[in-house]
This record gives C-alpha cells, sequence and structure tokens, in this order.
C-alpha cells in the first residue's frame, strides 16, 4: 500500500511543481498516471522510490508512506528493490556493456551471491525473451529492446511495485504493443503497475485505474473508462483539425529519388528506394524505427551520399553538394530540438539560418512569431522552455530559413497531445501558405491527419505509396509489419 | 582469448605495451608490428582494425611528418611506427577486456569501487557521446551552419559545443538517477563474476614478463 499525503513540492529556485496531491495505490493496482508535459507527473515519479527528498534537494511537504515506512527515513537504496523504477532515458538507465551486466547490476547492489544473481538473469531473460540479446551492448539495440532491457533489469528484483515513466516513449507500434504486454503480464502476476505517461491511446484502458495531473494538482480519478471524456476535453488525446484541400498539389516533383541504395558496414540499410514528393503536397513517410527513414531523409539535404542512385531537387542531382548549402532549399528539422539550441535568446536561435544563409527580411521574424505561436518566448533562453515550446522553436527556425521543402522528422516526438493537436494546426497553415512539407513519422494517427499521402518504408525498402485510407486497409502490409492498425481501430 | 582471466588478460596486454616502448631499433619495432599482425586474425580483431585506419593512420603520418622536420628519417620511422604499433595494442587490450572486467579487477586491486565505476562507466559511454555528437553536427549542418574544419568556421563550432556540454549534464543526471533507483552505493555489493586463474595462466603470465625483461635487456645492448 502506498500513501501520499498533501503533497507539495518545489524543486531549487522554481515554483510549487506539485501543490498538493493525495493518492493511495492498493496492491496488485494498475495505476495509469498521465498529464501533458510539465504538469508533475514525472516528479511524482520520484516521490515513489525516495528519489524525492534523498536524491532531489527543494522543499517537500507532506508524507509519502510505502507499507508503513515513511520514504523521508529511509533511502534510495533501501527502497530500490520494493519499489522499481523504470526511466524514460534509455540511454541513462542503461549504464552497462551488456544486457547481461545490466540486468545484473541491481542484484549485486542487492549483495546477492553470484549463483542466485545468474539464476535470476536466466529466468528474467527467457520470461521476457531477451536470452539472445544478454551477450550484447545496450547501445546497439532497438527502441523497444533497450525498454524491455530495462524492465527487466528493474523486475529481476522482484520489487512490489514496478513504475515506469514514459514506458511508450519514441516507440513504434509494435514495440509499444510488446511492452504493453508485458506490463499487463507483470500485473496479472500481482505486482503493482504505475505508468506515467502522455501517450494514452489503447494503453489507458488496460490499468485498474487512471489518474490524470495538471498542474501540480489532481485532475482525474477513476476508472480508465471515465477518464477518456476528460483526456478529450484536456486535450491529452488529440483532436486533430479537418485537412486542408484549399491548395491542390502541384504536378512538378520537387524531390526525385531514384534506385537510391545506401549501405554502412557491409549491412544494407536502404534498397533501390525510388519516390517523389511534388510541390504543396504533404506527404508522411511512414515505417517502425528502424526501417530507415531518418537515414533516406539525410539524403535529401546532401547529410548522407547514397551508395548507389541518385537524389535530385528541382530538377538538380544533390551528390557533391554540401548541406550547409542545401539548407535554403530543405529544411530538415530532426526529432530532438535539444540538438540544436545555442543562442541565449529565442530570437538569436530563430535568426541562426537567415543570417547564415542571408536570407534576413524586415518582418520576417514577426511572421514566423506569428505563425508558430513564439511572441511571447522571443526574449527566452531555448533551453528554458517546455518540451512543446522548444520544438515549436526548433521547427520555426527552420521555416525561418524559407526552404522549399520542409522536412520533419519524428515531429511528435516526446510531445503531449496538445502540443500535436498545435502541430496539426500548424503544418494546415503552412500548407495554405504553399510549403512542401514531408513528415517522418511512426505515429499513424498524426500522419493521417496531416498528410495527402503515404510512403510506407519497410526493411529499407518502399512497399506501399497511397492515399492513407487504402493503405490503412491493406492487410498485407499489417500482416508483414510494415504498418499497424491504429490504436483507435482495435481498442476503442 | 575471453576463456582467461581478465587479470592474464590485463597483464599480457601491459607486457605487449611495455615492449612497444621498450623497443628502440626499426627492426625490432618491425617484427613487433608482424607479430601483432599475426595475432589480429586470432583475436578476431582484424576487421576492427582495418576500420580504426580511418583515423590511426593520419595521426601516424602527422607525427611522422612532424619528425622528419623536426629530427631525422629514422627517428621519424621509429615514432611512427610504435605509434602505430601503440594504438593497435591498445585496440587488440580494450576489445578483449570489457570495463566491467576492468572494473572488476581494479576492484581486486584494492580500488575503491565507485572509482573504478567511473573508469568503466566513461568507456561505456565513449560511443554514446560521439553518437551525440554526429547528431548536433546533422541538425546543425541542415540549418546552414558551415562545420567544415576551416578557420572561418570557428566560431561556428559554438553550435555543436553548447548542444553537446548541456546534454552531457542532462545525461549525467539521468545516469546518477537510474544508478541511485538500482542501489549504487548501497553497503554490502556482491560481484556476479566469479574468477579463477587457471595454473597455466600463473605460468603465461611469468613467460611473459620473462620475455619483456629479456626484451628490454637485449634492446639495451
Amino acid at each position: 500500500m502506498i500513501r501520499f499525503s498533501d503533497i507539495r513540492y518545489r524543486y531549487p529556485n522554481t515554483g510549487w511543481v506539485l501543490k498538493g496531491v493525495d493518492l493511495s495505490v492498493a496492491d496488485g493496482e494498475y495505476l495509469f498516471l498521465c498529464g501533458a508535459n510539465g504538469s508533475g507527473k514525472s516528479t511524482l515519479g520520484y516521490l515513489f522510490n525516495g528519489l524525492i527528498p534523498h536524491f532531489f534537494s527543494g522543499t517537500l511537504q507532506g508524507s509519502v508512506i510505502i507499507d508503513d515506512t515513511n520514504t523521508r527515513e529511509s533511502s534510495v537504496s533501501e527502497l530500490f528493490s520494493h519499489v522499481g523504477l523504470v526511466l524514460q532515458n534509455s540511454d541513462a538507465q542503461l549504464f552497462n556493456s551488456t544486457v547481461e551486466d545490466e540486468i545484473g547490476f541491481g542484484l549485486e547492489s542487492l549483495g546477492l551471491p553470484a549463483r542466485e544473481i545468474n539464476k535470476r538473469i536466466r529466468e528474467i531473460s527467457k520470461r521476457l525473451n531477451l536470452e539472445h540479446l544478454l551477450g550484447r551492448s545496450p547501445l546497439t539495440l532497438s527502441g523497444g529492446e533497450k525498454r524491455l532491457v530495462a524492465i527487466s533489469s528493474v523486475l529481476c528484483l522482484n520489487p512490489a511495485v514496478l513504475l515506469l515513466d514514459e514506458p511508450y516513449a519514441h516507440l513504434d507500434w509494435q514495440a509499444a504493443e510488446k511492452v504493453r504486454q508485458t506490463l499487463l503480464e507483470t500485473h496479472q502476476r500481482g505486482k503493482t503497475v504505475v505508468v506515467i505517461e502522455q501517450r494514452t491511446r489503447g494503453f489507458v484502458q488496460d490499468s485498474t485505474r487512471c489518474l490524470i495531473v495538471d498542474q501540480g494538482r489532481l485532475l482525474f480519478e477513476g476508472p480508465a473508462k471515465a477518464a477518456q471524456e476528460v483526456l478529450r476535453r484536456e486535450r491529452l488525446v488529440p483532436s486533430y483539425p479537418e485537412q486542408s484541400k484549399s491548395q491542390p498539389s502541384g504536378q512538378e516533383p520537387i524531390l526525385v529519388a531514384r534506385d537510391l541504395s545506401y549501405r554502412i558496414k557491409g549491412k544494407e540499410i536502404l534498397n533501390r528506394i525510388s519516390l517523389e514528393v511534388r510541390s504543396r503536397e504533404t506527404v508522411a513517410i511512414i515505417g517502425r524505427n528502424g526501417s530507415g527513414k531518418t537515414t533516406l531523409i539525410k539524403h535529401f539535404n546532401g547529410l548522407l551520399r547514397p551508395t548507389e542512385g541518385e537524389v535530385s531537387f528541382q530538377g538538380e542531382k544533390i551528390r557533391g553538394k554540401p548541406p550547409s548549402e542545401m539548407a535554403a532549399r530543405v529544411g530538415l528539422s530532426f526529432q530532438n530540438p535539444n540538438n540544436q539550441f545555442f543562442k541565449y535568446r529565442v530570437r538569436d536561435e530563430l535568426l541562426v539560418g537567415p543570417v547564415m544563409l542571408d536570407r534576413e527580411e524586415n518582418g520576417w521574424l514577426e511572421e514566423i512569431g506569428d505563425v508558430f505561436d513564439l511572441k511571447g518566448l522571443l526574449e527566452r533562453a531555448p533551453y528554458r522552455l517546455s518540451e512543446g515550446e522548444k520544438k515549436r522553436v526548433a521547427l520555426a527556425s527552420i521555416v525561418a530559413m524559407r526552404p522549399n521543402l520542409l522536412v520533419l522528422d519524428e515531429p511528435t516526438f516526446g510531445q503531449d497531445g496538445r502540443f500535436r493537436e498545435t502541430l496539426a494546426i500548424l503544418l494546415t497553415r503552412l500548407k495554405d501558405l504553399g510549403v512542401t512539407t514531408l513528415i517522418v513519422t511512426h505515429d499513424l494517427d498524426f500522419a493521417q491527419a496531416t498528410a495527402d499521402r503515404w510512403i510506407v518504408l519497410h526493411d529499407g525498402r518502399v512497399v506501399a505509396d497511397g492515399a492513407p485510407q487504402d493503405l490503412l486497409c491493406d492487410e498485407q502490409l499489417i500482416r508483414v509489419g510494415a504498418l499497424g492498425r491504429p490504436p483507435s481501430d482495435t481498442r476503442h | 582469448m575471453n576463456r582467461l582471466d581478465p587479470r592474464t588478460r590485463i597483464v599480457l596486454g601491459l607486457a605487449a605495451m611495455g615492449a612497444v616502448f621498450i623497443a628502440r631499433e626499426p627492426q625490432s619495432l618491425v617484427v613487433e608490428w608482424v607479430l601483432l599482425m599475426i595475432s589480429l586474425p586470432l583475436v578476431r580483431m582484424g576487421r576492427r582494425w582495418i576500420h580504426s585506419l580511418r583515423f590511426v593512420l593520419p595521426m601516424v603520418g602527422l607525427v611522422f611528418a612532424i619528425t622528419l622536420l623536426s629530427f631525422d628519417f629514422q627517428v621519424a620511422l621509429v615514432l611512427s611506427i610504435r605509434l602505430l604499433n601503440l594504438l593497435t595494442v591498445s585496440l587488440i587490450f580494450f576489445g578483449a577486456v570489457s570495463p566491467e572486467e576492468m572494473g572488476d579487477v581494479l576492484i581486486k586491486l584494492g580500488i575503491p569501487y565507485g572509482f573504478s565505476f567511473i573508469l568503466t562507466t566513461g568507456m561505456r559511454y565513449v560511443p554514446l557521446i560521439g553518437q551525440k555528437i554526429r547528431n548536433i553536427m546533422d541538425a546543425q549542418l541542415s540549418r546552414g551552419i558551415d562545420l567544415r574544419p576551416r578557420l572561418k568556421n570557428a566560431t561556428n563550432f559554438m553550435a555543436l559545443l553548447v548542444p553537446l556540454l548541456v546534454q552531457s549534464f542532462v545525461l549525467s543526471e539521468d545516469l546518477a538517477i537510474a544508478m541511485e533507483s538500482r542501489g549504487f552505493g548501497r553497503k554490502g555489493r556482491s560481484a556476479r563474476r566469479e574468477y579463477r586463474f587457471a595454473s597455466w595462466e600463473y605460468f603465461l603470465m611469468v613467460v611473459s614478463l620473462l620475455l619483456l625483461g629479456a626484451f628490454a635487456w637485449w634492446e639495451r645492448w
């Protein structure tokens, strides 16, 4: 039994992040805790295993009691085997050089004898089907495999409570389904499971109870079914706008790839890809993680050179042109906005591209600010913005260069429902302005809401090209795993 | 190779490094190089070595050019072959001893766990940081920032440095949370791996050290 009584918490030098939370979790519950970016849900997670107050300083009021133990009085190293925490950041969560060592780490901390540790590693890897990965470095695993290894490294400690911070983040439909099944099975084995998430569709109904956190307070507490209405009202499940049909696409292809292949270290990543994007079109490149999507788009602005084949942009071959030169024509925005911020103010960040390319024009910054709703943020430091704001600034900094083609790599990565809805509206606005957009994603709902046409990539090949509604009915594509069914079709 | 106790592997590796440092004559260095070339396929690192040449050869070439200009051909040859051999030995050494094994050996030598953990985790995160640098470079090149190594681009490298520093801080905090949540620093830690010397490994170590001594004596005279 876990009981939070009137919890208020603030990190050093910030306002109150949690503003009076009362909550209890019974043994064997499956709790789904959701909320927008910055709502305080991860902070709430850190209270479960004593990271607050023992690791994070700051001010904590109220009490957290876990099975008669006040977390103020027992350290994280006493609680960790009782409440197992799986972090969102797999790179940090997996810090050993092999999967086997990763699973063994916590068991070694407990001081168990070597024989028992090795027995538990064998058991948990068998249960989660990870035996073939034991000797591999976690760095070389796929996103889904990393998440399962992280879960197993905690489950092997046999904790009464399994707590996961955004376990579905960055996973494609197939990997997410595997994690989902693992969590369901863990719950069926009698464990208490607490999932902190912002991706709700398809997952929330697995839980026995749902909590919605908003601005540091509990907004809703009740069964998953009743939560749907609140999730929609709070825009945590996005309601996408109708697609704009006002701008018919042109017939002229703006980007053409012919028989493009790419190999690295003898491994074929892309295999004879041919595709076209016409001006004023919004096209989505769909595929699971590892299907070669990001590698493909890096050929569109010269970041990579094809091993075979050609890419041309507006009739001109890209081969040999440096990316810094191509940036003026093909604007590529990668998934992690933190990879690009290096200025003190958002305003300067937005101007980097236009200054580099000599494309500064009076009034343009204001226009960009209007389109991306950044007016109030221009003087702020990029790193201090919320995740959604950061993403808006990152996208705006690319659009500010006035590229002829805008390429967005996983634009919904790490974003809540509210942002996804806002982004869909933004893309509609850009479409009305005549911008050609290529979206790379495995977020099928978002792709359906924003793109006119889908190009499906599977194992480095284009396996389908057509209207989203037709492709989503293609049983063959779903069977081979090239496409998934949107969660709404299967579980709503 | 992996059947040997890590302590044996470390002693053999250190002996090989010692031999590279001791060698003074070009002939000895060439013989060492040939021996290393023979051992590469034996420890299955031939492909990795060829791959590493992309970084190793420019470095060796630079050392050769600088010493040739400053001293003479003989010195340039000795120094550049020595560097090549040293980098090859290091590649084999770090390929044959995993960071965890290195950590375990350090603990057995009485080094505190925290210190050996810093060392091993540092090694573990090198490829990840490399990946992060590539991602940041891709993002910045795509914004029109020229990062080719030219003097006029010097200030542009802030665009690489700032995101890398910020992300490294974030990663180190997340890592600390992850370690804390898996009982790092808890007293009474056990070790999963149990190492046992085979008697012939003692013999192997003694022979390698004797050979090193003999080689040192021979090089002196």
